[in-house]
């Protein structure tokens, strides 16, 4: 095993990234090599990360642990470690970017600089996911939202400086409240367990709230004002109604490529954050708010599904689609049973993987056409039927076609709210029925959208027109056999996450 | 007091400083006063650095003092060290400028900057109320002429006229409010004074109170911090563009070393009282500094309220008071990062708005293309400036807000981080306009940059980046320091 690998695959593309701003940026091809280059190296790392994992461990493993900065107040460790949660994340995180960066063949201006963005965005993301220390997840976090800013002004559509200062702005403040809310637990845990200078160690911290024994230091008001903080600073990046209103701008905006990415990723870091920080550090204002996260949930997932159902455009349909899916996650993660949970996880992955192929498919056929407005769509599958079978495909495995990851996830996060226990959340049941409505939405909005994208009366202008390319099918032919391979094989997921989950849910119901 | 026995070799690196500009002056009257001189550019940068390594090399981190009245501790060389590089910095930013007009009479210029430094030395020196007075008004009065060096351009003698008088006006607060503190006590040693105080306080509360408010208005003049900024955006637009530089970084961490020296020397023993206010004055500046940069066209006028903004944050740690060792350490993190950041960004528009020929946001349209280097390092300095990382000002405001929370002022914190996350606006509307807008040419010239230029904008990313991943190098120094020991 590699020493220090979390970090090696952390600043892995960072260090791609310095390395192509000394290439003079003529060099196009050697530029979209190496980028392409340094993404594979990743994926490679975090597939090594992923085979020496410890599958029978519950806690943090490969950590790594230093004295970083000691501002005298506050003490701050640079701290990597993952556990079932984060590794498939940390996966995820790098099979998605390696796709977008194959994908991003389609930029023709500016390349040198936009790869170099591309790859800093990666090193954010992974590094949020293997942070351990809260200091670091919020500086790791704050950097993805430089690099998205970048990308969404520059390489963005028509109204690209619009969404790209929503981003920013919505983002920020989401980071703003959620970073008060670490400075209080970092404050409040220092207060509890007697230290001379507060920490931001998520492990220290999680110990210090859930001793019992703390009780009288922290009041349970606080540990629930602090909680619904961070559930609004996280919810803004996942995102939760009300606070979605930059997601269309910026799903719809930002270059297909980037889009994957911040549908597949970013969105995720709203999610990790939820679980690793809310519920591993909170876990009893966590269980008191399941309702709460249980019926945000419901109202993202029949909110999303109905805004899409109406869209003109495809982009903003997926941009909706995917907003709804999220809601999935909440649901899963509110019921506090091992298989909501592990759904929320699975759907966390699978999510990733499947809206990252609707807008690549969505991108692939503006290619094409020139539009994305549905009404002007239609019959593709007669001149592009490769194409539009892979999107097919998608929109099945999204609506949660059996052997696709979709099905399992949806399948497990369902089985996890109906089984809710009834002092977890009082109305289980209706929840749930509610929420499985959204799913008929879902495959409503999502066939009728390749109904009327591929099939039907075709215009004589979309006549002849180019199939897939052989750079097209990585993307297509990497995201969906993923998909399938996990809903085929589910344990290969579940292996990893189960000991993690397991303990998990029994510190929460203990 | 008779000090015929005292240490004058404290002052050597004054002494070496004073004496370059004199030579300069020398040099410059019998060469003539006009036409180029990079030579004495380059003379100065010299002076600065080597006053800069005596500072260091000479007196080091020794506690030592001329009867109390000039002292030398690690606080006044720690911020000797910033003012000296920082002057070499805004010197780099000005052999662009200079030869550019010829009515800048070089050598003039050079050792004016050059005793403009010698009064910040002299300030963060002081220990007493005399000495700081001479070597603010040193400051004051070179910065004067300074602001107002193109005589022949309107808007530079109106900024300098407007700077004078305000400017005089403040310093004559500031000596009304010492003058009732010495009628009090019959000193001017603050040292005496912060000995004195409490009792002082207790038997005249109002005249202490006076005296403090005075004190807190003139000085809020120097640092620019509302309700006294008033003169700031004016005398910005108006003066040289690198003389706008020097004002916003020098000047402002000079009048906050004193601050710091006069609150928490001579008034500790009263913090309860003028602590809230200094809480007040930083989120009235946070919040107005802020607001107002939102809706400026003018780069320099908006660099002046975004250093307005700039100095409610570091009032905060002045606000919030831990310990003294704390409040220093975190002020001068943040002063460094502040200067590096801010001369940075004054290098990139000084040349940007040379070459352009005009002072409007819309001069950056498209940087990008013209420029990568200067797109770059500019994006660099205004995220810093905005607070987000890897940069010093991430790191520095964090250590700033972490202090706030920890003295337990959670709304003066609160203010900060929204004001921050609202600054993200016209910091990134210039980044936007650098990078996302296309130039107003059809044929984009790339930009040579001038040597000078170059070297002030890497030395200051350098800065601004290195401080973001490793901060640890200066903080954990700076925690282990003991600043004021007497």
């Amino acid at each position: 095993m590699i020493p220090n690998i979390l970090s090696l695959l952390v600043f892995l593309p960072l260090a791609g990234a310095i390395v192509l701003l000394l290439i003079p940026r003529e060099n196009k091809n050697v530029i979209r090599s190496m980028a392409v280059g340094t993404s594979l190296l990743a994926l490679v790392l975090s597939v090594a990360v992923w085979s020496a994992f410890d599958r029978t461990v519950s806690g943090m493993q490969m950590g790594e642990s230093y004295p970083w900065i000691d501002f005298g107040i506050v003490q701050i460790d640079y701290a990597l470690g993952i556990d079932g949660l984060s590794l498939p994340l940390l996966l995820l995180t790098t099979i998605i970017s390696t796709v977008a960066i194959v994908a991003s063949f389609t930029i023709r201006e500016r390349v040198k600089e936009y790869y170099v963005w591309t790859l800093v965005l990666i090193t954010g993301m992974l590094g949020v996911f293997a942070a351990l220390d809260l200091f670091l997840f919020f500086l790791f976090f704050e950097l993805t939202l430089i690099p998205m800013f970048f990308i969404i002004g520059i390489w963005g559509g028509k109204k690209r400086s619009y969404a790209s200062f929503k981003f920013l702005l919505y983002t920020g403040l989401g980071s703003a409240v959620m970073f008060m809310a670490f400075i209080a637990l970092a404050f409040k845990g220092a207060d509890a367990m007697n230290l001379a200078s507060a920490t931001f160690n998520m492990v220290g911290l999680a110990e210090a709230f859930s001793n019992p024994s703390n009780s009288e230091a922290i009041s349970s008001t606080f540990k629930a004002g602090l909680f619904l903080a961070l559930l609004v600073g996280f919810a803004v990046k996942l995102p939760i109604f009300p606070l979605h209103t930059w997601l269309p701008d910026a799903y719809a905006e930002a270059p297909i490529p980037a889009t994957m990415i911040l549908a597949g990723v970013l969105s995720k870091l709203g999610a990790y954050g939820i679980l690793r920080v809310g519920y591993g550090i909170l876990p009893d204002q966590a269980v008191s708010f399941a309702t709460l996260i249980a019926i945000l949930g419901v109202i993202n997932i029949i909110y999303g599904a109905s805004l899409a159902l109406v869209q003109t455009d495809l982009r903003k349909l997926i941009a909706y689609a995917s907003i709804s899916h999220m809601g999935i996650i909440l649901l899963g993660a509110a019921s506090f049973t091992q298989a909501g949970v592990q759904g929320a996880i699975f759907q966390m992955v699978s999510h990733g993987l499947i809206t990252a192929l609707l807008f690549f498919m969505a991108g692939a056929l503006y290619v094409r056409t020139k539009t994305y407005t549905l009404s002007e769509l239609g019959g593709l599958a007669k001149s592009v039927p490769v194409l539009t079978g892979f999107m097919l495909a998608a929109a099945l495995a999204s609506l949660g076609l059996p052997g696709m990851s979709g099905f399992v996830s949806e399948l497990l996060a369902f089985m996890g709210i109906f089984g809710a226990s009834p002092d977890v959340i009082p109305q289980a049941t209706v929840i749930a029925v509610i929420g499985a409505l959204g799913i008929i939405l879902t495959a409503a909005y999502l066939l009728w959208a390749v109904q009327r994208t591929a099939f039907g009366q075709m215009d004589d202008k979309y006549r002849g027109l180019h199939d897939a390319r052989p750079l097209e099918y990585v993307p297509m032919i990497g995201l969906l056999g993923a998909s399938i391979l996990i809903g085929v094989f589910p344990h290969l997921l579940s292996d990893v996450i189960n000991s993690t989950v397991i303990e998990f849910v029994s510190r929460i119901g203990g | 007091m008779l000090l015929f026995d005292a240490n004058w070799s404290l002052m050597t690196p004054e002494i070496v400083l004073a004496a370059f500009a004199l030579l300069i002056f020398t040099i410059d009257f019998m060469t003539g006063v006009k036409g180029k001189k990079p030579f004495i550019g380059r003379l100065s940068i010299v002076a600065l650095l080597t006053t800069a390594a005596l500072v260091v090399g000479w007196n080091g981190a020794q506690t030592a003092s001329i009867g109390h009245m000039f002292v030398v501790d690690p606080f006044s060389t720690a911020f000797k060290v910033v003012i000296l590089v920082g002057v070499a910095l805004v010197i780099g930013i000005s052999m662009y400028y200079v030869d550019r007009h010829p009515d800048m009479y070089q050598g003039e210029f050079y050792s004016l900057l050059l005793f403009a430094t010698l009064g910040a030395m002299l300030m963060v020196s002081s220990l007493d109320l005399i000495t700081l007075f001479i070597g603010l008004e040193i400051l004051s009065i070179s910065a004067y002429c300074l602001a107002g060096f193109r005589k022949y351009h309107k808007k530079s003698t109106e900024s300098a006229v407007k700077y004078v008088v305000l400017g005089g006006t403040a310093s004559a607060f500031i000596l009304y409010g010492m003058s009732f503190i010495y009628g009090l006590t019959g000193t001017t040693s603050l040292v005496d004074i912060g000995g004195q105080i409490g009792t002082l306080f207790e038997a005249y509360p109002y005249l202490v109170m006076m005296s403090l408010l005075f004190m807190i208005a003139g000085f809020g003049f120097k640092i620019s911090v509302v309700p006294f900024h008033m003169w700031a955006p004016d005398v910005y637009e108006g003066a040289p563009t690198p003389v706008t530089a020097f004002l916003a970084a020098i000047s402002k961490v000079a009048a906050f070393a004193i601050v710091i020296r006069v609150f928490f020397i001579g008034f500790e023993g009263i913090y309860e009282e003028w602590g809230f206010l200094i809480a007040i004055v930083a989120a009235v500046t946070m919040v107005v500094g802020n607001l107002i940069a939102l809706n400026q066209h003018n780069i320099k006028r908006l660099m002046a309220y975004s250093g307005i903004a700039q100095a409610g944050y570091l009032l905060v740690p002045v606000a919030a008071f831990v310990t003294l060792d704390m409040t220093v350490s975190v002020v001068l993190f943040y002063a460094i990062a502040y200067v590096m950041m801010t001369l940075g960004a004054f290098a990139v528009i000084t040349f940007v708005t040379e070459k352009t020929g005009s002072e409007d946001i819309l001069s950056f349209r498209g940087l990008y293309h013209r420029s990568p280097f200067l797109a770059i390092a500019m994006s660099a300095f205004l995220i810093s400036l905005a607070g987000l990382p890897a940069t010093a000002g991430f790191t520095g405001k964090a250590w700033i807000f972490f202090q706030a929370i920890s003295a337990g002022l959670l709304w003066l914190a609160v203010v900060m981080i929204v004001m921050s996350v609202v600054s993200f606006f016209y910091y990134f509307g210039i980044i936007s306009q650098m990078f996302m807008k296309e130039p107003d040419e059809d044929v984009v010239t790339r930009m040579s940059i001038p040597v000078s230029t170059a070297s002030v904008v890497s030395v200051s990313l350098v800065v601004t980046i290195g401080l973001g991943f490793l901060p640890f190098l200066l903080i954990n120094l700076f925690t282990s320091m003991n600043w004021m020991a007497f």
